[in-house]
């Protein structure tokens, strides 16, 4: 059985219906991928998975738990979201250790000094970092924070908004290597949403492509590397992908 | 032709701990051609973009050798040639649309002004201009004001109304980063008619070196401040500086490449 499942999601903010039927279902171990261009409904699609924005409609599973209005304490051990702002989604007045220490006093645990640290190392930061404030990190070192956070708590899947379109590509290709290493390492469950066709076909195996709330198709890696794309949206996002082509060079 | 020269161009900010030289020397000369500048954030680009326009904000300073566009030095230009050369013979799209657009005037009176033609008629080329950047609810757009409209229509309206002007000079920064991948290649298809049918000179400003190498002519790399190559696009495969090297190598490909991707090593020298 799938460790995420999604039937027919539904999400709408009043007028607005910004996710309209979209269903996936991830494995575990499996890295996701959705991608689509800005408004398609990707990131509701993940906080409503969160219980960040309501499930008008649909069926949604989750380590086997149906997803209702709230989510228990349990399931945010289980699974947690990594967001695309560095800057916006770290508290600037907090250290990285009351950042860190935060969600271990929620879920009352013990051993915390030593997780932190772990954590710290785990992302490649080191006890260095501990008490400093985020306006004293870079881009790519407040990411590496955030994501962290969202591991300190141990959980199963980690849903990741545009980890890296902040970042400079250099400072992106470290914090890719290092989601992909702590996948293999734990066994974690990713569901990545990019509006970058290459991040997602590096990271995910499978990858659903959306536009105006809809899915438009799901495809392999493999599929995306041979082009074979059904339909026209697909196959103009992936030559948009490739750079500029002069008019008239098109064949 | 030669349309601009950019000798020797510094630029400096005071800070707590000094003057902090952000743009090291810069020298180029521009045709009418697409020369695209690429380096990470902080490499100078911008301030080297807005120094070419004498747009230093204070209290930075810049300085050239020579600075000079089709003819005018700039470095001694009065303050009535620089109104008479910004947006009208030299314009610039900025990163963010927000510094850029009036916030007090609609679009379209902005369009309108910008188009230095009758009434009527700058109506109908502003109309025509939302479209060509794929406004689909041109109408909408015009009657707007700035915060009315999303970072992505903001930066489309921003072109459209750099165009208006028909400059000879374009400087663009970062043009087109807040929009998704289809539109951005329709941008760049209008930029690259101004070029190839009137003759536009074109800095083409932006972080995305496959972007910069499928569209440009030629490409400065910048890294703290200096220009550490020079190369035509075609060429960029064949880079011969490490972080020029670097920064293609770290970009994941659709293809498929090497896991872990590569990072780049910086070397001290790399600032020298
Ligand atoms: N909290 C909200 N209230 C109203 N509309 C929203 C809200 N969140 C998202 N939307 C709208 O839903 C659509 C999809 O947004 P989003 O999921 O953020 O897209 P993406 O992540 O693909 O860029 C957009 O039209 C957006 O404006
Ligand atoms: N107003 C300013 N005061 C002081 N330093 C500045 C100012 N604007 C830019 N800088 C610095 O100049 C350097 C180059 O900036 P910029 O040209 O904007 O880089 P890029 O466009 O390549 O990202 C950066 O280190 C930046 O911090
Ligand atoms: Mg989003
Ligand atoms: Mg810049």
């Amino acid at each position: 059985m799938a460790l995420i499942d999604i039937r027919d999601l539904h999400v709408s903010f009043g007028e607005v219906q910004a996710v309209r039927g979209v269903s996936a279902a991830v494995a575990e171990g499996e890295s996701y991928g959705i991608v689509g261009e800005s408004g398609s409904g990707k990131s509701t699609v993940l906080r409503a998975l969160c219980g960040l924005a309501p499930i008008t409609a649909g069926a949604v599973t989750v380590v086997n738990e149906p997803l209702g209005r709230r989510r228990s304490a349990a399931f945010h051990r289980r699974v947690q979201m990594v967001f695309q702002d560095p800057y916006a989604s770290l508290h600037p007045r907090h250290t990285i250790d009351r950042v860190l220490s935060e969600p271990l006093a929620i879920h009352g645990f013990a051993d915390r000094e030593s997780r932190i640290l772990q954590a710290l190392d785990e992302v490649g930061l080191g006890a260095g970092f501990r008490f400093r404030y985020p306006h004293q990190l870079s881009g790519g070192q407040r990411q590496r924070v955030a994501i962290a956070r969202a591991l300190i708590l141990e959980p199963r899947v980690l849903l990741l908004d545009e980890p890296t379109s902040a970042l400079d590509a250099s400072i992106q290709a470290e914090v890719l290597n290092l989601l992909d290493r702590l996948r293999s390492e734990r066994g974690l469950t990713y569901i990545l949403v990019s509006h970058d066709l290459a991040v997602v076909a590096h990271m995910c195996e499978r990858l659903l492509v959306m536009q105006h709330g809809r899915a438009v198709e799901e495809l392999t890696r493999d599929s995306l590397r041979a082009r074979s794309a059904a339909e026209a949206y697909t196959r103009a996002l992936l030559s948009a992908s490739e750079g500029y082509t002069p008019a008239g060079a098109t064949p | 032709m030669t349309l601009l020269h950019v000798d020797n161009l510094r630029v400096t900010f005071p800070t707590r701990q000094g003057p902090a030289e952000v743009v090291r020397g810069v020298s180029f000369a521009l045709g009418r051609e697409r020369l695209g500048i690429v380096g990470e954030s902080g490499s100078g680009k911008s301030q080297t973009g807005r120094a070419i326009l004498g747009l230093t904000p204070p209290p930075g300073r810049a300085t050239a050798d020579r600075l000079s566009f089709d003819g005018i030095d700039l470095c001694r230009a009065t303050p009535r040639q620089w109104r008479q050369l910004r947006g009208a013979r030299i314009s610039m799209v900025m990163q963010d649309p927000k510094f850029s657009l009036n916030p007090v005037m609609t679009i379209g009176r902005q369009l309108i002004e910008a188009a230095r033609a009758p009434r009527a008629e700058a109506h109908d080329r502003a109309m025509a201009m939302l479209d060509a950047v794929q406004i689909r609810d041109p109408a909408r757009v015009f009657a707007a004001y700035p915060h009315e409209l999303s970072g992505g229509m903001g930066q489309r309206a921003m072109i459209a109304m750099m165009l208006m002007a028909e400059p000879d000079l374009l400087i663009a920064d970062e043009p087109t980063s807040a929009l998704d991948v289809t539109v951005q290649i329709e941008v760049l298809r209008i930029l690259d008619r101004l070029v190839e049918d009137r003759g536009m000179g074109l800095i083409f400003i932006s972080h995305d070196l496959r972007l910069v190498g499928s569209f440009c002519d030629r490409v400065l790399v910048m890294y703290a401040g200096r220009v550490v190559e020079e190369l035509a696009a075609a060429d960029l495969a064949q880079a011969r500086h490490p972080y020029t090297q670097g920064l293609l190598n770290c970009l994941p490909r659709i293809e498929g490449g090497r896991r872990p991707l590569p990072t780049l090593q910086r070397e001290a020298g790399w600032a020298l």
